[in-house]
């Protein structure tokens, strides 16, 4: 009976990884935790090796230069943030591969990075990886399926922002 | 204004949401300069991508020099 409202954009985004899916809340460092960045969830990963792929359709606006973060933007504009592990950036790129360059269109499913998560562990780092949607002024709503999921299954479904 | 960035991490993450939610307190338009590209300073992706390190030399520029002072005093708290 909507039907001739004006269409609100929901955009489905897919696990990255194989993991479980907890609460952005429930990560160990306040700069995700408290949303600082933006809303969204928070992937602990499963394995030893790990391939970061594409949660969506749409373009890699950046890799960082560590390859520890990706900047995605999906076809409809949602912006989003894929932040692997906590405190990374200080791992100066060790345990890092980076399998996509910036400006990269891509498709979900798309390898972005590779990383070696005991290189994390050995240097004592979080594993936990929080995907985050950094414009908060794009996000409606969103809708989290928590616990364990395959890569590729749906995790998240956002409505944007008329 | 033009501001040197001291902390070790350079604007990664956290630095980078605290200024962002500095910059969106204004209603003027601030952009951080660094090499001569300009980085919208309300934008996490924006600032993220601009992998301002230790030692780089940015400048805050904005119509409102309210903003302005904020930014500064903000990046001058980063440690």
């Amino acid at each position: 009976m909507f039907k001739f409202r004006k269409k609100e954009k929901t955009i489905q985004i897919k696990m990255p990884f194989d993991g479980v899916v907890i609460p952005i809340e429930e990560v160990p460092d306040e700069v995700f935790s408290k949303k600082m960045v933006g809303d969204g969830f928070a992937i602990l990963p499963s394995g030893d090796t790990l391939t970061v792929t594409s949660p969506c359709d749409g373009t890699l606006i950046q890799i960082f230069k560590t390859n520890h973060a990706a900047g995605i933007c999906t076809n409809e504009g949602l912006e989003m943030i894929i932040h692997v592990g906590i405190d990374t950036v200080n791992l100066k790129g060790e345990g890092f591969t980076r399998l996509m360059e910036a400006g990269s269109k891509l498709v979900a499913g798309d390898p972005l990075i590779e990383v070696a998560l005991s290189t994390l562990t050995a240097y004592g780092k979080a594993t936990v990886t929080p995907v985050v949607f950094t414009e908060k002024a794009q996000v409606k709503a969103l809708e989290v399926a928590f616990g364990e999921k395959k890569a590729g299954e749906t995790v998240c479904t956002v409505t944007m922002k008329g | 204004m033009k501001f040197t960035i001291q902390n070790e991490t350079g604007l990664h993450a956290r630095p980078a949401a605290l200024v962002v939610e500095t910059a969106m307190a204004f209603d003027a338009a601030i952009s951080i300069k660094k090499a001569g590209n300009a980085y919208n300073a309300k934008s996490i992706m924006s600032l993220m991508s601009a992998a301002i390190s230790k030692g780089d030399e940015i400048e805050i520029c904005s119509d409102d020099s309210k903003a302005v002072a904020a930014v500064v005093a903000c990046l001058e708290t980063l440690v």
